[in-house]
């Protein structure tokens, strides 16, 4: 019958906030990116952003910071992950619980304690920017990293490995040939949600006393001089990235398969 | 798919036709005007029992929100009902942002400098004439306000439009330094320069916000010419001075991005706010601070039990305004609104409603008092005045803010009847930072708005300041940076060939051969 209650109505309320939240936004920043401050168009910001040293040494010092951050969250949770998804204690839950206990606790608070501890150990601060800012991310981001990680390991068909080992291959081999192909879906997903915030999360660096911008920093700083523009170009460049990266993250999800076609 | 989008667009005209809820739709003659103040900057009342201040002239206690009383407290004197819908902003920038995009306010209390750009890009409105009138006994601003901020307000103008016709005082104070005595001599902290000094490197923190920096760093390297002998005592000087400390010319901005980098290399940080929390818990020893800031941590330090002191550089000061606007945006044409505004100015500059925003805020009040009532006098009395039996007083004279002149021949003269007798410890304690002597308010400057060329290139400056130049990066570093992109890349293509590998195998099966049961 027509006019009656269709599931697909039940999309409605989220295409609504997408357009509002979403799509509208996404116009009014491309319409400034691409004008001039007198409404002109043109690509001028495009060129000030590749041409300016300082945008560039910013855009930079954010992916170098990224990649720490993420290299060192992955090495830590890794070994994490696949401890707690291998084990068959019984306590798991509560151990998993204790990982992400941090993220319901506003990351603002937690940075606040977490330089209290700085200090405590290292005294001034501000003698490693650097450092403190790679700490203070790892710290934000690390239940992120484990999360996937562990979902994806206790996810993969442990006849696998038995199977492995059948065949005649020692643990290294079985590890390297089949679990590490097998957890990659996890690690990507894991990066991709460490590697984009981290280009932007400037709080954690304004927290810990590091006065360089990134990202982030960088486009507040053109909004709070009224120039939108610029700081609209910045927005967009970084979201094309972001764009980029989750491609090619998202396709090799997309063919993640956990009962182990992609090892044979 | 037309059904879906039909219902989408039928929902946002929907949407767009509702009229937004007015705050009570009940009672429609309530009048709503549209408030917004910096964050904590009014009294919000709920002090407790002990919090109570007794002066001669009678108790003052804040028990419920300045801008709720002053719903009743307008009612009763001109006999209509307002509602305040009262909102906060954090910093000039974002007000103005607000401002632009679309936000309405009718009573705003921005920065003198936001004032003057406002007021250049022809957004306010006037007073009354009314708003002027002192005879009219409701007018607490204009019978009250101190002469010493009436005649800034009166000689400061932008585009031939005088301040007073379309500002009224607030608040307003200086900017100096907070800094822990035990570690810092007074003598390396009365100058800009200790910015730069390596006694104190990565004990500092500047602020994090270019117009405050850069004042300051104008401080510094034109120190010579600003404690020259010459400058100081040209007749002139309050001239040249203003003019030195409003200087963005290209060579002056270039100066101070050299100053500012090395600066950058020896302070702790630029800090927004936390500056007083890591001063109390000595975090750092030296924190550029404004006046009330200063005051409400040098309270909070003495709750711990330690002492932090307030010092002004010698060169020069930034003399700072906040002042209450109104937007045309907002008010446009209504007579009963821009009354309401300017009696909620007026009820704010009570003598004592203007106690309690001091208490409770810990910035200075641009009231003095007098017309209606000495609680301004008497509270600083109450609150910083010596013990009859302490020995180590000093007087100090506060006639230029009381009933003191800027101009004519009596110029920072007062009569003398506002001198307090004060411990000595308070020549450089709260009570110097909220209430400046005359020798401190002498070598203040105003800080202007830029215009937008001079606006374009001093945020230039501080983004070269703030960002990391491409051009440090060294040859090992560009090696390091081209070996990761390089591993990255070799990685993710591995795992691309090898899934083609895998799927492009093609697996020779014998076919099943199923024995059938017989």
């Amino acid at each position: 019958m027509k006019g009656t209650f269709q599931r697909k109505y039940l999309g409605i309320p989220y295409a609504l906030y997408l357009l509002v939240f979403v799509i509208l936004p996404l116009v009014v920043i491309v319409s400034y990116a691409f004008t001039d401050s007198n409404g002109k168009p043109g690509i001028g910001n495009l060129l000030n952003f590749f041409t300016d040293p300082n945008t560039l040494g910013t855009l930079v010092y954010s992916l170098v910071l990224a990649f720490v951050t993420t290299l060192i969250c992955l090495l830590i949770a890794y070994p994490v992950g696949y401890l707690l998804a291998m084990s068959s204690i019984r306590s798991k839950g509560a151990i998993l619980m204790l990982m992400i206990m941090p993220m319901w606790i506003n990351f603002t608070l937690r940075i606040t304690a977490l330089k209290e501890l700085l200090t405590m150990f290292e005294g001034n601060l501000a003698f490693h920017p650097f450092m403190n800012s790679v700490i203070g991310m790892t710290y934000d981001f690390l239940p992120f990293m484990i999360l996937p990680i562990y979902n994806q390991i206790s996810r993969i068909d442990k006849s696998l490995l038995e199977a492995a080992a059948d065949l005649g291959a020692d643990p290294t081999q079985a590890f390297i040939r089949v679990m590490l192909p097998l957890s990659m879906p996890g690690v990507i997903s894991g990066i991709s949600m460490v590697f984009l915030p981290a280009m932007t999360n400037y709080v954690v660096l304004d927290m810990l006393y590091n006065s360089t911008y990134i990202m982030g920093s960088l486009i507040g700083s053109y909004f709070s001089a009224y120039d939108w523009h610029g700081g609209s170009m910045i927005s967009l460049i970084l979201l094309i990235m972001i764009c980029l990266f989750t491609l090619l993250a998202g396709k090799d999800e997309s063919q993640g398969n956990v009962r182990g076609g992609s090892v044979l | 798919m037309k059904k879906i989008i039909a219902v989408l667009f039928s929902v946002i005209v929907f949407i767009s036709v509702i009229p937004p809820l007015p705050a009570s739709a009940a009672n429609e003659d309530v009048l709503t005007i549209r408030v917004c103040n910096w964050e904590e900057y009014i009294d919000e009342g709920g002090w407790d029992e002990e919090e109570v201040i007794d002066l001669e002239s009678g108790d003052i206690f804040g028990e419920t929100a300045l801008y709720e009383e002053f719903e009743d407290w307008y009612y009763e004197n001109y006999g209509q009902r307002v509602h305040i819908e009262y909102s906060c902003f954090g910093t000039n920038e974002e007000l103005y942002n607000m401002l632009t995009l679309g936000d309405e306010f009718d009573l705003v209390a921005p920065s003198e400098y936001m004032i003057m750009k406002l007021l250049a890009e022809d957004r306010l409105v006037p007073f009354s004439d009314d708003f002027f009138d002192e005879e009219n006994e409701l007018n607490y601003y204009i019978r009250n306000v101190s002469p010493f901020i009436r005649e800034t307000f009166e000689s400061n103008e932008i585009n031939g439009e005088y301040w007073n016709r379309y500002a009224a005082c607030y608040m307003w104070g200086v900017v100096g330094f907070l800094y822990n005595p035990e570690a810092v001599s007074e003598e390396d902290v009365s100058t800009w320069n200790i910015l730069v000094n390596e006694d104190y490197r990565r004990q500092m923190t500047l602020k994090d916000n270019v117009r405050d920096s850069y004042f300051a760093t104008l401080g510094a390297i034109k120190g010579d010419l600003l404690l020259s002998d010459d400058f100081r005592n040209d007749p002139d000087y309050h001239e040249r001075l203003a003019e030195e400390m409003n200087d963005t010319s290209p060579e002056t901005v270039e100066g101070a991005l050299t100053f500012l980098q090395q600066a950058k290399d020896n302070v702790y940080s630029f800090e927004t706010d936390s500056g007083k929390a890591d001063m109390v818990t000595g975090k750092v020893l030296v924190n550029l601070q404004w006046s009330g800031d200063a005051v409400y941590a040098m309270d909070q330090a003495e709750e711990e039990d330690f002492e932090l002191d307030f010092s002004v550089p010698e060169e020069c000061t930034n003399l700072w305004f906040d002042g209450w606007v109104m937007l045309k945006d907002g008010i446009g044409d209504s007579a009963e609104k821009q009354r309401a505004c300017e009696a909620f100015i007026n009820f704010l500059s009570r003598p004592d409603n203007a106690v309690r925003n001091m208490y409770y805020i810990g910035y200075t009040s641009s009231i003095a008092g007098g017309t209606d009532g000495d609680q301004i006098i008497e509270y600083i009395d109450w609150t910083y005045s010596a013990e009859e039996d302490e020995e180590d007083t000093v007087e100090y004279d506060l006639g230029y803010f009381f009933d003191g002149s800027l101009y004519g021949e009596d110029a920072g003269e007062g009569s003398g009847e506002y001198i307090l007798t004060v411990p000595e410890e308070q020549t450089r304690r709260q009570l110097f930072a909220q209430y400046p002597p005359r020798e401190v308010t002498d070598r203040s400057a105003i800080m202007r708005y830029f215009d937008s060329e001079a606006n374009a290139r001093i945020n230039q400056m501080w983004i070269c300041v703030r960002c990391y130049n491409i051009g440090k990066i060294n040859a090992a570093g560009w090696v390091a940076i081209a070996l990761a992109i390089v591993i990255v890349i070799s990685a993710a293509v591995y795992m691309r060939l090898k899934e083609k590998r895998v799927k492009d195998v093609k697996v020779n099966r014998r076919p099943l051969r199923i024995r059938q049961p017989r």
